[in-house]
């Protein structure tokens, strides 16, 4: 129950994992606990730092979208994302050919 | 006879007796449906697991319906047995005990996250029909009726797809499943009506006991396998996947991933246990090992881009679907060679089937969390969400776990049999194990962009009444998640008696045989 996970060609030993993020864990409260704890609550020294400007009211001005995240990954593929959206026309009759396509292409190299 | 012979049975008659009877619950309001919606789930969850303790202790359990005895696999003077056969070896009890415990959980969930809506009585009865439907395939030992199965649980999954019937998606996700799932399963009939014209049974056991490698085998078998993949959505084949996991209620989801699964395990079990050894051509574990890692590699680059939180959740369904299909064509290449089973083949069925389980947690804990985000804000996408940490604590830690768990974070489960996966499939060609880690980073990559886009950044005052989702949807998600620890903190004990046991029933052709023909003998039958 407590051995290692043997892969034939290593091992995994989840318990060894769980004490480095125990030990991790300790050390990160460690220095966290030596901050500053005197600063004051409800001066500038609480306040977020905005690029001085002031901190907009809604978190919706904030805030970055799903759509932004990873924008320089697709823009470098952009070629393969278009493809690959281009496939997934939506369209039902394209699904039934794939798989009409995909068994035809099985057939060919299973039967002949 | 002891009672728990009759645990194959039981398996099938209780949730088709709560289907039945779902309707008529609504007369003692909605009390009585919610009582027995989780009644029924719980029960067959324990008859589940008690068919896996005993199959576990006493080997496979054979069991017939429709015979002169529940016990009479083949009787004399009968070359076409009419009957429903179940035979639960090791993989089936397996399949059907996970099934159950998705099934129950997309059922405490369902409680609340359904209350809002009105005709849940035919929610629940359509449930418990999918879970038979799903239930029967897992442990039939007869082809036709894995077809029928498979129907009954198609035809229960269109319509819990199109339950949200005044969404024109919902209806247009249910119309393109129906399309290309009904397609699939003619598909199977057909490869049905190949081995039943060439043999003269359907018996799996019987197939495989004198099954050779002609025309007709290869014609049948073509059929079954691009029909079984499309249906556990394998790339090109994966395109009403998307929809209809993201269309349908959160709890059906949780239930759909297991329903996938057991076309999943359709397939192998066609490839191993009624091909197995049999199979003269190296061709159909390389066509297994392309579509999975086409599964991996094309569905997460589609995650990335996805903006609705189901959507994303479920085109990942189709990468883990792909190291599967990655880790079982390994296998299977290695099937009938004992060295390459030995060094690397049976890591690849191992890596395979600790996935299957892993998948069903995580992948159920995904959707049910997706829901909860669904319900909390009234929105599925990520654009519009953000902050929700703070108002939904509870399911944000949920999603974490499920969500370091699917990309292979140690110390989580979906590690360890990713680990397996990789050197096993890097023995037969290091690309297939680089494809394999790539799409495990962009795993990671996109449900880190969930967790920022949903539950990170600042709070929205859209959001600010927004609360924590109630107890029985926070219930069904903790379900999964304890399963997700459990398997993370015990990998030695998972593998030992919960993957192992399967995977070596799914290399072990002749126990499979051999078990139905010893029931015909001590039966009376043959």
């Amino acid at each position: 129950m407590w051995d290692k996970v043997y892969t034939n060609f290593g091992y995994w030993d989840v318990y060894s994992w769980l004490a480095f993020f125990l030990i991790a864990g300790g050390m990160i409260f460690f220095i966290r606990s030596m901050g500053r704890k005197d600063y004051k609550k409800g001066s500038d020294q609480d306040e977020i730092f905005f690029g001085s400007n002031p901190v907009p009211e809604d978190g919706e001005d904030l805030k970055v979208p799903a759509s932004s995240a990873y924008w320089g990954y697709t823009q470098a593929l952009k070629p393969f994302y278009d493809g690959l959206v281009g496939l997934h026309t939506g369209i039902a009759t394209d699904y039934v050919g794939w798989y009409i396509l995909v068994t035809a292409l099985v057939a060919l190299l299973i039967l002949v | 006879m002891n009672w728990q012979d009759h645990l194959p049975a039981l398996l099938l008659a209780v949730p088709l007796f709560g289907a039945f009877l779902a309707p008529l619950t609504t007369l003692g309001g909605k009390g009585l449906r919610n009582a027995w919606f989780i009644f029924v789930s719980s029960v067959f969850t324990l008859i589940a697991f008690l068919l896996w303790v005993r199959v576990g202790a006493t080997g496979p359990a054979i069991y017939v319906m429709g015979g002169q005895g529940w016990n009479l696999a083949l009787p004399s003077g009968l070359s076409i047995p009419v009957r429903i056969l179940m035979e639960v070896d090791a993989f089936s009890a397996f399949m059907v005990l996970l099934s159950a415990v998705a099934a129950l959980a997309g059922a405490i969930f369902s409680v609340n996250y359904m209350e809002r809506f009105s005709g849940v009585e035919k929610f629940v009865a359509l449930y418990f029909l999918m879970v038979t439907g799903m239930f029967g395939m897992e442990i039939t030992g007869d082809f036709f009726n894995f077809f029928v199965f498979l129907e009954i649980s198609s035809v229960a999954s269109f319509g819990l797809v199109a339950f949200w019937r005044d969404r024109g998606e919902a209806l247009e996700a249910a119309f393109k499943y129906m399309l290309v799932s009904t397609l699939g399963a003619m598909m199977v009939l057909v490869a049905v009506a190949f081995l039943y014209s060439r043999y003269n049974v359907v018996n799996m056991a019987a197939l495989g006991k004198v099954i050779e490698w002609g025309m007709v085998e290869k014609t049948a078998l073509v059929l079954f396998l691009t029909a079984l993949a499309m249906k556990c959505g394998a790339v090109p084949m994966h395109m009403w996947m998307p929809d209809a996991y993201a269309e349908a209620p959160a709890g059906v989801t949780c239930a759909l991933i297991a329903v996938s699964q057991a076309s999943l395990y359709g397939l192998f079990r066609v490839c191993f246990t009624i091909y197995g050894s049999f199979m003269g051509s190296p061709m159909i574990p390389w066509v297994i090992i392309v579509l999975g890692v086409l599964s991996m590699f094309i569905g997460v680059s589609m995650a990335v881009i996805q903006k609705e939180v189901g959507r994303l959740i479920a085109y990942h369904s189709v990468s883990q679907v792909g190291y599967m299909l990655l880790g079982f064509g390994v296998g299977l290449l290695a099937l009938g060679d004992a060295r390459a089973m030995a060094d690397y083949g049976f890591t690849a069925l191992k890596g395979g089937v600790f996935h299957i389980v892993n998948y069903t947690m995580y992948k159920g804990l995904l959707f049910l969390a997706a829901g909860a985000l669904y319900y909390a804000t009234g929105s599925r996408n990520l654009n519009e969400m953000g902050g929700l940490a703070r108002q939904l604590p509870k399911t944000m830690v949920l999603f974490m776990i499920a969500a370091a768990a699917i990309a292979g974070l140690p110390p989580f489960n979906g590690f360890v049999s990713k680990l397996l996966i990789y050197e096993s499939s890097f023995a037969v060609h290091p690309i297939l194990a680089v494809f394999a880690m790539v799409t495990s980073v962009l795993t990671l990559a996109s449900f880190v962009k969930i967790f920022q886009t949903a539950f990170l950044g600042p709070e929205l005052k859209k959001f600010k009444d927004v609360r924590e989702v109630p107890g029985s949807m926070l219930a069904g998600m903790t379900v999964l998640a304890c399963a997700i620890l459990v398997l993370s903190l015990f990998p030695t004990w998972s593998l030992n008696h919960l993957v192992e046991p399967a995977a070596k029933a799914l290399v072990d052709q002749a126990s499979y045989i051999g078990a139905v023909f010893a029931a015909a003998a001590t039966g009376g039958g043959l």
